[in-house]
């Protein structure tokens, strides 16, 4: 049996009138990549800031390494967040810091690392999402994609057991997308003992790099399996999503 | 009934309100409190309270001098006492005119500022991304604002005071015909230190007041660019209105302080 790193049961969240989380049960296996996909405002972005503790559920457990997070004070809620490394939808970058300073944020805040290792390690992440020279830059002077990389870069730095992504790849160019997609890959790889779960859009970048994909549907999941699951399926829904088609069960 | 039912629920919803900020406010204190302590921070936003306000601080300081000078002569001429225009501006300056006036314009400027730069933090989750990563918000964004706001208000007050008893000495001894001398000694026989403490500890409360209001409002917008706005112009009303009613409950406190 593989070992579960987080497990939602029956998460409930509403806003005022609107139901967008209406009972979502699901296991994030430890040691692989899980891949949420699901249309816009599905409430996947929110189920992300519940596994983080972001926001908090009106019902329903979140369990990580075993322990309910739910129910955590402040303190104890921030301890657990240490583990996590979350790369938001919109980056979220600080915009009164340069690049270099957003990456090496969390290592300042949190490492005991001296200022040349915290050098050599910000490069180095910098490196890897393609962003050796943009150090300097302002965030507030980024495109969109460059953005989306630091805020991978951020969330990586100091190699965290669950790494969040909320479509890290949305808005980057075919090379970059592939580029991204890898090093999400290869940072599971490297690292047995983490567990990441991505939000994607990207049907094909899904099948690349996901060990198990779910698909979140009018508030809960309605498959859940690996790429063949989703390849062989006939719940039309999940038909019509995966291969992109206008006409079909959902409108 | 309706009605009644809709002012209750208006009043719950004020009073909800109050005891949020109460909370946010006791734990940036506690934040502030507690290390890590963030002093590059609280440096940066004592420079922008203090330093960066220097300028419309001293402008207003010294206008309010003056025209408090020519409007004392009004009255004090009439019985030939304009000797005392010294003292009596100094008075009002040190109890009343400077910590009020020095907070309201420090507010304008600094108040809106913190609430739609925290406020622009928020919708953008830059707040969201701090929390990520286990970093607390209110001690890292809160706290030093409000902390700088605290100790330079009293500081900008201190200085607003100075230069308000010079534009006062100016009007009173270069125009009006009151000889140095007298200016000088008037002041020195009716202003006591207590005036100016009483000054300072009320300035010290219009720090706290305006910089956690513009914080709070911040940390709780929503809706975009135009909660952002909305933010800002509320947070600014409601830090002016604590300002001027805790100012009167703070005199009457304050008052047996400076009667004896
Ligand atoms: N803080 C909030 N307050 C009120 N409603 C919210 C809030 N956050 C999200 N929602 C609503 O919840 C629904 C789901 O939003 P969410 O951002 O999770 O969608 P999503 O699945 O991430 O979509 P996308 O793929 O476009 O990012 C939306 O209808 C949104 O309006
Ligand atoms: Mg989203």
């Amino acid at each position: 049996m593989k070992k579960v790193g987080i497990e939602l049961e029956g998460l409930q969240k509403r806003f005022g009138a609107q139901e967008v989380l209406r009972g979502v049960s699901l296991e994030i296996p430890a040691g692989e990549v899980t891949v949420i996909i699901g249309r816009s405002g599905t409430g996947k972005s929110v189920l992300l800031k519940h596994v983080m503790g972001l926001m908090r559920p009106d019902a329903g457990i979140i369990r990580v390494s075993g322990q309910d997070i739910t129910r955590l004070g402040d303190a104890d809620l921030r301890r657990e967040r240490f583990r996590f490394g979350m790369v938001f939808q919109n980056a979220a970058l600080f915009d009164s810091m340069n690049v270099y300073d957003n990456v090496a944020f969390p290592l300042r805040e949190h490492s005991k690392l001296s200022e040349p290792q915290i050098c050599l390690r910000v490069e180095a992440m910098l490196a890897s999402v393609g962003l050796k020279d943009a150090g300097k830059k302002q965030a507030n002077e980024l495109s969109g994609g460059m953005r989306k990389r630091v805020g991978v870069a951020r969330a990586m730095v100091r190699g965290p057991e669950f790494l969040l992504y909320d479509e890290p790849t949305t808005g980057l160019d075919p090379i970059m997308t592939a580029q991204i997609d890898a090093l999400i890959r290869d940072t599971q790889d490297a690292n047995p003992g983490l567990t990441s779960l991505v939000i994607s859009h990207d049907m094909a970048a899904t099948f690349r790099i996901a060990d198990k994909i779910a698909m979140l549907h009018e508030g809960r999941v309605i498959l859940e399996g690996t790429a063949e699951t989703f390849r062989e399926t006939d719940d039309p829904r999940v038909r019509q999503f995966v291969e992109g088609r206008l006409e079909g069960p959902i409108q | 009934m309706n009605a009644v039912s809709r002012l209750g629920a208006r009043i719950i919803s004020v009073v909800e309100g109050v005891g949020r900020y109460v909370g946010f406010l006791l734990r940036s204190l506690r934040g502030g409190l507690l290390p890590p302590y963030r002093v590059r921070i609280l440096f940066k936003q004592m420079h922008f309270v203090g330093v960066e306000s220097l300028l419309i601080v001293m402008v207003t300081g010294i206008f309010t001098g003056m025209v408090f000078a020519v409007q004392a002569n009004i009255g004090f001429s009439r019985f030939g006492a304009e000797s005392l225009i010294g003292a009596i501006v100094t008075l009002s300056l040190t109890r009343e005119l400077a910590p009020v006036l020095t907070a309201l314009m420090v507010n304008g400027r600094v108040g809106s500022a913190m609430a739609a730069e925290l406020g622009t933090m928020r919708v953008t989750e830059q707040i969201d991304a701090l929390d990520s990563m286990a970093v607390d918000a209110h001690q890292y964004l809160a706290a030093p604002r409000i902390l700088a706001a605290t100790l330079m208000v009293p500081a900008l007050t201190m200085v607003f005071n100075v230069v308000g008893v010079i534009g006062c000495w100016y009007v009173a001894v270069k125009q009006l015909s009151v000889t140095p001398g007298a200016f000088q000694a008037r002041i020195e026989w009716w202003v006591d230190p207590d005036d100016l403490l009483g000054g300072m500890i009320k300035s010290a409360v219009f720090g706290l007041i305006l910089s956690s209001v513009g914080c709070y409002k911040g940390f709780t917008t929503s809706g975009g660019a135009e909660g952002v706005g909305r933010a800002t112009t509320t947070a600014v009303v409601i830090s002016g209105v604590l300002i001027l009613t805790s100012d009167y409950f703070m005199t009457l406190i304050l008052a047996p302080l400076s009667v004896g």
